[in-house]
């Protein structure tokens, strides 16, 4: 037994040794700009003068009042549940139907897939000149009128980005799911078949079920994937029109970055940081509850 | 005890990480090497070395190989011209060579400022003259030697020039004010308007006529921050210079200047007198239906030219500046391009040869004036593009009505104010919010208007 | 999870019968895929236009000529060249680098035994939690504050530190399939801790690898944050940096930039067609598995 121990012990100074590196990198990189941004969220440093005065928590009470800021966080919680929900229900979709037997399968796959191969900025961008210009021309040819300015008013504005937020991303989730279906053993439809269950029973009976660790994976990666949406905003709308669909990171970006307020704007990223954690702590909690269950 | 020596050997790595994160940076603050490239470090005893025996006045660097680095914020209309000016250098002084950071103005050319200002500046930054305010007054700049400046015009240097001494060599720039189609001004027997009632006159005929009055494109935030500015250098500016430091001070206001809210509001009356879609409409396409005769009239700024001779040589077109409440408004003159050189390079003279093929290389000169549409700032020196609206310019010029900008954007900052006001402008035109709060918004932000 | 682990084969798919809602089925998927298609399209019918006749036709018109001019002018502006071999490069060795950090990291913490070990789970974990673009400005800070700022090191550095931690999670996911007798048996004849992990588990987790490493390539390759803020000298730039600044707010020359955007995505797309097989399983490996 002693004998054991010393030699786990040996072995764990040995996992050390190989962890430190790592651990390192990951610290430089990610948790000591986490403790500069907590830092700096005290002080009103502008980002460019030598001396960072301490404005203790005023930034947070600012951060309070600031209605832009509210703005802005509701948005993204806004385009985050949009597209957690449609992006789930959509790609499971596509799924279900790209697994019910249908010819060519892998050519439709392989179509739905290609767009998330793009850079979030081109698809911004692209999708800017379809509702400005080339989707308008459908109603003149269809004779339809069809209100394709999505981009052009802050009522529609969210639509148009969860179009094309999905557009690129649904593929990607499709896929994810496709698997998912794929590794449902038959013989547990059968099983369902001979119990007399329909096809949409054993579809929320039997499949959803056994889903579930795709469905989680889809749901954590479109939620944590939205909140941090930039890429797609700086080549199409913006932020605009007006303030209508500006994230908390374009607005981070603005105010410390534009706007020289770089402690105001640490202090926009602490929350955001909080509430992040917030959000996967419950989604982890949910992950481990399933894991439970299965 | 084994798990907390581990424990303990973890916290100490990660605070000797720490550490030497930090120190890195204290490091920085105390010396004086403007090591703008880290890569370059090695070579920087070396290269001080060779600076210090070259202590000739005219540029020249006795053939020594230097490579300078330069920071560019560039507006899309100027991307290009870099390589330019590489060929030029080339030509006169091959032994230099520029190492190029071209960004976005609107961009990351201000964060950057923000990064080298702690890591040092790079040889030269080529920027817009209103960033010589905000920089030259941190101690940030080099003079610019006499020689090259006095190849510019005059008029260029009075807002790069800070207590006497010049930080910038300007070296081209822009005119704003209204566009307007000749021929179809010339069809409805319309006359260049002087006044808002003028103004509003054309506009009525427009909307009889099933013509649009006002092109624009809404999309581009910075198009209303643009326009905005304009409006204020001719209802307010040009009666009070001082607008925002006494905003700052607390004596003026957006919510109670009448001046700057009728600013605020001629942004409505293009709404209200333009294509429906202008929040879906961008600057070419809004520039297409222009031309096509689709619309009167754009306020804009020479931006515009390369998109309107782009998509019709023959577009035939004229500018007149945007008339005020007092019918005395001037065409706006916005200097653009405007090189600085770093306080603190280690190669002064190789510098200068830059500036010398900047202000002394007409080729040059007009190679980049003509690539960019844009009007000279050196003495000598005319673009050769056809530009329709330069009869306007000339006429304004010669009557003494042009005004600077850059007074205008040196009083209430482009970055964090009025960029930011365009927005909540937007907000207010969709019926977000109200003109009040769009008001309000402006003076809340009384804190970001300077740069200082 | 382990019981069901016996997935249906891929023949089984196609045994389905084609009936006639399949058919119904496939009709609507097909007008999926060409609304799919639609923007591709539009790409590629503006990036062989010319600037006229993208003003004065209608956008779905076909060009009267297909004008290779725009992409000559792509690959200019684009510096073609120069952008797409950086970006190859940071994506390339920052997913080597990480696909051997992540490894060895994820491995010796699910076999180490202590509190620590189960700290340093949890201190990586923490990583996925906070996606780095809440972070970018202090990153931005550390960055040009340790002289990482325009360098290639330095990008490299930051996609390996704000990517190990996706790593080092999906890793250790899958150490439950490295079976431990193994690892005992190597020990036994003599294996370091090191070679061990060379040796025995390294080669086991080949298709973890595999999903690691077309997950990270995928988001470094069309990172626009991080690469916007750390490298902007002209020779270290990104394609998709190079390619937003064709888009800038003033007179956008739009068909070079679609022309630019077809030359951006035409080499992942070939990568992704020829190694479409791989591609999708390394990523929905690690999906299934959860």
């Amino acid at each position: 037994m002693n004998k054991k121990k010393t030699m786990q012990d040996k072995m764990n100074r040995q996992y050390f040794l190989l962890i430190v590196p790592g651990m390192v990198i990951f610290t430089i990189g990610v948790i000591l700009p986490l403790l500069l941004a907590l830092r700096y969220s005290f002080t009103s440093w502008d980002g460019m003068t030598v001396e960072k005065e301490s404005v203790g928590i005023s930034n947070y009470i600012n951060l309070w009042k600031d209605a832009n800021f509210r703005q802005a966080w509701w948005f993204t919680i806004k385009f985050t549940i949009a597209n957690t929900i449609v992006q789930n229900v959509f790609a499971l979709l596509f799924a279900v139907a790209l697994d019910s037997g249908i010819k060519a399968q892998k050519v439709y796959r392989t179509i739905l897939f290609i767009p998330c191969l793009v850079s979030a900025v081109i698809v911004g961008f692209v999708w800017l000149k379809l509702y400005s210009n080339v989707l308008p021309e459908l109603n003149e040819i269809f004779g339809t009128n069809i209100n394709f300015l999505l981009f052009g008013d802050g009522k529609t504005v969210l639509r148009g980005l969860v179009i094309a937020n999905n557009w690129q991303w649904i593929g990607y989730w499709m896929l994810i799911y496709l698997a998912g279906l794929q590794s449902v053993p038959s013989d547990l439809y059968e099983a369902a078949k001979v119990d007399g269950a329909s096809a949409v029973q054993r579809f929320f009976n039997v499949t959803i079920p056994m889903l579930a660790p795709a469905i989680t994976i889809c749901v954590v990666g479109i939620t944590t994937g939205s909140l941090k949406v930039y890429d797609l905003l700086v080549s199409s709308t913006g932020g605009g029109p007006g303030r209508a669909s500006t994230s908390v990171i374009q607005m981070i970006y603005a105010t410390a970055i534009s706007g020289r307020q770089y402690g105001y704007g640490s202090a926009m990223s602490v929350t955001l940081v909080v509430i992040l954690l917030m959000v996967a702590m419950i989604q982890v909690k949910g992950l481990k509850s399933k894991e439970v269950q299965s | 005890m084994k798990k907390k020596a581990l424990s303990l050997l973890l916290c100490s790595a990660m605070t000797v990480g720490m550490l030497t994160g930090c120190g890195g940076s204290g490091d920085d603050g105390a010396a004086n090497t403007p090591a703008a490239d880290t890569v370059d470090e090695a070579e920087a005893p070396a290269a001080a070395e060779e600076a210090d025996e070259a202590e000739a006045p005219a540029p020249s660097t006795d053939g020594e190989e230097v490579t300078l680095t330069v920071l560019a914020g560039q507006s899309t209309t100027d991307a290009g011209i870099e390589d330019m000016i590489d060929a030029a250098l080339a030509e006169k002084y091959p032994n230099i060579t520029l190492e190029w950071e071209c960004t976005g103005w609107d961009g990351e050319f201000h964060p950057k400022m923000q990064q080298y200002m702690q890591s040092g500046l790079p040889d030269i930054i080529i920027g817009k003259a209103q960033d010589v305010n905000t920089y030259a007054s941190q101690g940030l700049l080099g003079e610019i030697d006499a020689t090259y400046l006095d190849r510019g015009l005059d008029a260029a240097r009075e807002n790069v020039t800070i207590d006497g001494k010049t930080y910038g060599l300007v070296y081209n720039a822009l005119y704003q004010g209204v566009y307007y189609n000749k021929t179809m001004f010339a069809e409805n027997g319309w006359e260049v308007p002087t006044t808002q009632e003028e103004l509003q006159a054309i506009i009525d005929d427009c909307n009889a006529k099933g013509i649009v009055p006002f092109a624009s494109h809404m999309v581009d935030t910075w198009s209303i921050g643009n326009v905005t500015m304009q409006f204020m250098m001719n209802d307010v500016f040009n009666n009070t210079p001082d607008w925002g430091d006494q905003f700052r001070e607390g004596k003026v206001s957006f919510a109670e200047d009448q001046a700057a809210q009728t600013a605020y509001s001629y942004n409505k009356l293009i709404f209200d007198n333009t294509y429906p879609e202008t929040f879906s409409t961008e600057q070419t396409d809004c520039d297409a239906r222009m031309v096509l005769g689709e619309a009167a009239m754009k306020v804009s700024g020479s931006w515009s030219i390369q998109n309107f001779l782009d998509i019709d040589e023959n577009f035939d077109f004229g500018i007149f500046p945007f008339p005020n409440q007092t019918g005395d408004s001037k065409l706006i003159f916005e200097p653009n391009i405007a090189i600085m050189t770093s306080a603190q390079t280690e190669h002064q003279d190789a510098v200068n040869c830059v500036l010398d093929v900047l202000s002394g290389d007409k080729e040059l000169a007009v190679e980049i004036l003509d690539f960019t549409k844009t009007a000279s700032m050196l003495k000598d020196v005319a673009p050769t593009f056809a530009n329709p609206s330069q009869a306007d310019i000339d006429e304004y010029a010669s009557k003494g009505m042009i005004v600077d900008v850059t007074l205008g954007n040196n009083q209430l900052v482009w970055g964090g104010f009025q960029e930011e006001n365009a927005a909540d402008i937007a907000a207010y035109l969709q019926g977000d919010i109200s003109f009040e709060d769009c008001l309000a918004a402006s003076d809340a932000r009384v804190g970001s208007s300077s740069a200082q | 999870m382990a019981k069901f682990r016996r997935a249906r084969q891929a023949e089984d798919v196609t045994q389905k019968p084609y009936t006639a809602s399949t058919f119904a089925v496939q009709a609507v998927m097909t007008v999926v895929a060409v609304l799919f298609l639609f923007p591709l399209f539009v790409i590629l019918n503006y990036s062989f236009k010319t600037k006229k006749e993208l003003y004065l036709t209608s956008p779905l018109k076909l060009p009267d000529s297909l004008q290779w001019a725009n992409y000559e002018a792509a690959l200019k502006k684009l510096n073609l060249t120069t952008t797409f071999t950086n970006t190859f490069i940071y994506t390339a060795v920052s997913v080597l680098i990480l696909a051997l950090l992540c490894g060895v990291t994820a491995w010796a913490i699910s076999r180490g035994k202590g509190k620590f070990f189960k700290f340093s789970f949890v201190y990586f974990v923490i990583g996925i939690l906070i996606p780095f673009q809440a972070l970018f400005l202090p990153i931005y800070t550390i960055g040009y504050k340790m002289h990482l700022t325009n360098t290639r090191y330095g990008i490299i550095f930051m996609y390996v530190a704000t990517g190990i931690s996706f790593g080092v999670f999906l890793m250790n996911s899958f150490m439950s399939t490295v079976p431990l007798e193994l690892e005992e048996a190597a020990r036994i004849d003599g294996c370091s801790v090191v070679r061990t992990y060379f040796v025995i588990v390294f080669p086991l987790l080949k298709p973890a690898f595999a999903t690691l490493i077309i997950m990270q390539a995928f988001q470094i390759w069309n990172d626009y944050l991080l690469a916007s803020l750390y490298v902007s000298k002209k020779g270290l730039k990104t394609l998709t940096v190079a390619i937003q600044s064709l888009f800038s707010a003033q007179a956008s020359d739009y068909t070079t930039a679609m022309a630019a955007i077809v030359v951006s995505v035409l080499p992942i797309s070939v990568l992704f067609l020829s190694l479409q097989k791989y591609f999708i399983k390394g990523m929905t490996v690690g999906a299934v598995k959860g």
